[in-house]
């Protein structure tokens, strides 16, 4: 797996504040001011660090997102609030209540799989009651119960049938309501919607959030995937190497990421060299004021999404463009400069149709401040 | 601990710092393999005892420890004889069955699965059916040819069929109780292998199916086929029932009769034997866990 | 491929194309090819599994009258094996394979999962599964007199036995010493058919089972035991079956003292004094399919009922 991002999911990936979002600053203040907690939590496979210490709040009713590339931890995170991993060193708090040492069964928690987690010899409706099975509840209270979640996850018809009848996404579903049917603390997702089809990703994906603000549960999602990560979580954990990197809103995260390894995993990001000048930052012919804390002076590499980069036919320009993707309202250019950089811009397609492979053109960086990162530091 | 806990504040990154207590904390989880070790142990000494005994039984003598029993096999009476007689029979039971098998694995996989239910249970009925019962059978058949056909070609067939310097009936039998092996083996193999791709692939490129068989299925069954072949060479070098019952000689019935008047080399035979095969069965395992880490296909 | 290779095949392409729509233009023989492709494999189990097996079945009708040699229909022989020593070799040999199959069934469970839940144990899985291999397929006779020099009269550890744990009275030519015998090709045999089953529980089962509050033996009761049920029984099924068809090591190791089946056709088969023991051997080998195909149907009767959420 590639830390890269795929470029252009970005664009799809952040429609503006997630749904109902405004809402959570409400419950915070209802709820706990904070559900889970980890508190320096390490966990060592032979040589390898999976967790380095890992320090995390999740809110009461938050939906937190833990986004990575493969091996950075991100499920072993998970597996430590579940119970699954005991770790090294560091405690879990739910609550008040520190869980560290508390089996999975007793920690009162649900958790969804990435797939094939049903079990193949109940049926649908008896796989969503079991854990009302295991709590010795009655036929009458485990058969409504069982109705009722298969009703909030849209297989209401499907309760007789076994899993191996239900496609990948059915299944999924069926097991958010077995996780949700014992009402548990805490909901934990490990990347539930990685063995699906896009279409039916994106779909399930948006009908989790519906469900989670629905009951207000607190929520961990576990995903390699930004585009997922964004659309849907209240907050989002970048990890990288057992440790977390940022924690902000999918907002923040897009626009001012906290280190370069952020800024180039989560969308498209384009490194530019540039010259680090007293307050401002000089690339592309052009000074632009230095987002956040300025390292100092000397060379550097201006940080810049392909959305605010400009890009103008002109006869005299020093730019050429090599390839042109149009997808739908915007489309993608990469542009050769000088000196073997290679960028990207997102233009308006509309008024774009000039600028075919072969062009020359400017590349103008909007009117903004721009993210610097020292030349020395490799991401 | 009421520090933290007191510090409990907004939702954010925690301090870097490393605040944590270094407990380490490791519950019950570990340490519930004790059933496992009691399971290697009990069963370990079960089937280790009777092998280290074996050996025991033919290199101890009275004056310390002798290999007489093993040097003294090759030129045993009769064991070069019988012994050579079994692994020939053992590879002509290979080439009948693949010839067999292998076409129709294939043909079944590729363009007859609705035939696949029937050839399932025939391949499944000679494990469940006693060999004892179908070689009672047999040797009913067998004596038709005295009873009703002397005289005809067919009783001279019947009568070749049973000469006992290379009784072909037993290879017929045998290929009959090779089946379920060879076609799991082979069936595990064709489905692993994306066969349909791969003859798809060929027959695009212009090849008849006769040489796809031979340049893209046979290669691709190798591991398979290896397999197969070798349980198949064991499993008739290891048979009495019939060999037994229809009154022939072989390695293993050639075992029985020397015991009674040479128990060490019986035992000695057998244990190497054993021995033998399980050796190299661990080499097919381990060559064929090589091939697939050089070419992961 | 080489790209030598594709264009060899291309080169020799203009020939192949032709014949090919020449074959499928041929009508009903290019329908039949595949068929006739597997003819061969219905042929020869005809020939030699359903033909001796049919052959037995109706002959073991026939009686041959001791003073004139005619040959008539007749149940006597079935009527002689439903009773007296033969009924008591039928049973003899049921009990002996019921209760090998049922205990090596689970001590074969037993060191499946042992085996499988190891962890780092790729090396000890292909040493016991290799070694299954041996013993549970070819092992018959050499099984035999292994332990014969371990524990027969001569054997390295009857002192051990005898002397020290003052079991005296055990001797290998009984049905105890042939039911500890039998387990060393029976446990392998299990472990072989059932470490595909023990593999195919998913670790996912187990946590979600644990983390939706059930304990491990909930977990069991409810999930691993009823997925395992069918194939464990399956795998005891076999086990019978094996059992009750064992010969080889019965012969090598009691000759005919203990009463089974197989022993008994052996003997009606190389008499040569009593007329019609032939026939008898057939009645007694029909027996032995007719009870197999008992169990069989017993087996897919209990298949039917544990595993409605397999179809």
């Amino acid at each position: 797996m590639t830390a890269a991002p795929e470029p252009g999911t970005v664009a799809a990936g952040v429609p503006g504040p997630a749904p109902g979002r405004a809402a959570a600053p409400a419950d915070l203040r209802e709820q706990p001011p904070v559900a889970v907690r980890l508190e320096g939590l390490t966990r060592r496979y032979g040589g390898v660090l999976a967790l380095d210490g890992l320090d995390l709040d999740v809110a009461g009713g938050e939906f937190l997102a833990l986004l990575g590339p493969s091996g950075c931890g991100k499920t072993t995170a998970l597996r430590a609030i579940a119970g699954f991993e005991v770790p090294d060193a560091g405690r879990v708090w739910f609550d008040r209540r520190d869980v560290t040492s508390v089996p999975p069964s007793r920690r009162d928690v649900g958790m969804v799989f990435q797939a094939y987690s049903l079990f193949p010899n109940m049926t649908v409706a008896e796989n969503v009651a079991f854990g009302l099975r295991v709590r010795r509840r009655d036929k009458a209270e485990r058969a409504g119960r069982a109705a009722e979640l298969l009703e909030l996850v849209g297989l209401a018809d499907r309760g007789q049938r076994y899993p191996h009848q239900l496609s990948g996404g059915q299944q999924q579903r069926v097991a958010l309501a077995r996780a949700l049917a014992v009402a548990p603390q805490v909901l934990l997702l490990d990347e539930p919607l990685s063995a699906l089809d896009a279409q039916v990703r994106v779909q399930l994906r948006d009908e989790i959030r519906r469900i989670q603000l629905e009951l207000g549960i607190t929520t961990v999602f576990v995903t390699h995937d930004q585009a997922e990560a964004l659309s849907v979580a209240d907050r989002v954990g970048v990890m990288r190497a057992g440790r977390l990197e940022q924690v902000a809103s999918p907002d923040d995260l897009y626009e001012r990421p906290a280190t370069a390894f952020v800024a180039g995993f989560v969308g498209t990001m384009n490194r530019i060299p540039a010259v680090l000048g007293d307050g401002d930052v000089e690339f592309l012919g052009v000074r632009r004021e230095v987002l956040g804390s300025a390292p100092t002076a000397g060379p550097a590499f201006a940080l810049v999404r392909p959305e605010a980069l400009e890009v103008e036919a002109d006869p005299r320009g020093h730019g050429r463009v090599v390839t042109r993707t149009f997808s739908g309202a915007v489309t993608r250019l990469t542009v050769a400069l000088p000196d073997g950089v290679e960028v990207r811009a997102d233009v308006p397609s509309a008024g774009s149709q000039g600028l075919t492979p072969g062009t020359p053109v400017t590349v103008t960086p909007a009117e903004r401040p721009a993210l610097v990162e020292p030349a020395d530091v490799t991401p | 601990m009421s520090a933290t806990t007191a510090g409990l504040s907004t939702a954010g990154v925690a301090g870097a710092g490393g605040v944590a207590p270094e407990t380490p904390v490791r519950p019950a989880r570990r340490g519930r393999g004790v059933w496992r070790w009691a399971v290697f142990a009990v069963l370990g000494l079960y089937f280790l005892v009777p092998l280290a005994a074996s050996v025991w039984f033919t290199v101890r003598s009275r004056d310390g420890v002798t290999t007489d029993a093993y040097t003294s096999i090759p030129t045993a009476e009769g064991f070069a004889e019988n012994f050579g007689r079994s692994l020939a029979m053992g590879l002509l039971t290979v080439l009948i069955a693949l010839l067999l098998m292998v076409p129709t694995v294939v043909l079944v996989e590729l363009r007859l699965p609705r035939l696949r239910p029937l050839v399932e249970l025939l391949t499944l009925v000679p494990l469940l059916l006693p060999p004892i019962a179908l070689v009672v059978g047999v040797r009913s058949v067998l004596a038709w040819a005295p009873e009703y056909f002397l005289g005809t070609p067919l009783a001279e067939a019947f009568f070749a069929l049973q000469e006992p310097a290379l009784p072909w009936i037993l290879v017929l039998v045998y290929v009959v109780l090779a089946l379920p092996f060879v076609y799991r083996a082979l069936d595990a193999g064709v489905r692993g292998a994306q066969l349909r791709t791969l003859t798809e692939a060929a027959r695009v490129l212009g090849a008849s199916w006769p040489r796809v068989m031979l340049s893209v299925v046979l290669p691709v069954l190798r591991t398979s086929v290896l397999n197969a072949a070798f349980l198949t060479v064991a499993l008739v070098l290891g048979e009495f029932t019939v060999a037994n019952i229809l009154g022939f000689e072989t390695f293993p019935t050639w075992i029985v009769r020397i015991a009674g008047s040479q128990p060490r080399l019986s035992v000695a035979v057998s244990v190497l034997s054993l021995l033998l095969t399980w050796a190299l069965l661990l080499l097919i395992s381990a060559l064929d866990r090589r091939r697939r880490e050089e070419d992961p296909a | 491929m080489e790209p030598g290779d594709l264009r060899l095949s291309t080169t020799s392409a203009p020939a192949a194309p032709a014949s090919r729509t020449g074959r499928r233009r041929g009508g009903p023989l290019s329908a039949l090819g595949p068929v006739l492709g597997i003819v061969p494999f219905l042929l020869y189990v005809a020939v030699f599994l359903l033909l001796p097996v049919g052959v037995l079945a109706v002959e073991a009708f026939r009686a041959t009258d001791p003073v004139t040699f005619d040959e008539t229909w007749s149940t006597g022989n079935i009527g002689t094996v439903t009773g007296g020593a033969y009924a008591r070799a039928y049973l003899g040999s049921l009990q002996l394979s019921a209760i090998t199959a049922v205990l090596s069934a689970v001590l074969g469970l037993a060191l499946a999962f042992a085996v499988v839940t190891t962890r780092r144990g790729r090396l000890l899985r292909r040493l016991v599964l290799t070694a299954s291999g041996v013993l549970a397929n070819f092992g018959g006779v050499p099984l035999a007199f292994a332990f014969l020099a371990t524990i027969g009269t001569a054997g390295v550890v009857t002192p051990v036995l005898t002397g020290t744990l003052g079991l005296d009275g055990f001797r290998l030519a009984s049905m105890a010493g042939l039911a500890v015998v039998y387990l060393y090709f029976l446990v392998p045999l299990m472990v072989l058919t059932i470490v595909p089953a023990v593999e195919a529980l998913r670790p996912q089962w187990r946590e979600a089972s644990d983390v939706l509050g059930a304990s491990g033996w909930q977990y069991w009761r409810y999930v691993g035991g009823p997925v395992l049920a069918p194939p464990v029984l399956g795998a005891t099924m076999l086990l019978f079956a094996s059992a009750f068809a064992a010969y080889a090591t019965a012969r090598a190791l009691v000759g005919s003292s203990v009463p089974l089946v197989t022993l008994q056709i052996a003997d009606s088969l190389s008499s040569n004094v009593v007329v019609g023991a032939e026939n008898l051997g057939k009645a007694l080998a029909l027996g032995m399919v007719v009870l197999v195909g008992l169990v069989m149907v017993f087996y897919t009767w209990v298949q039917r009922r544990t595993s409605r959420w397999l179809s």
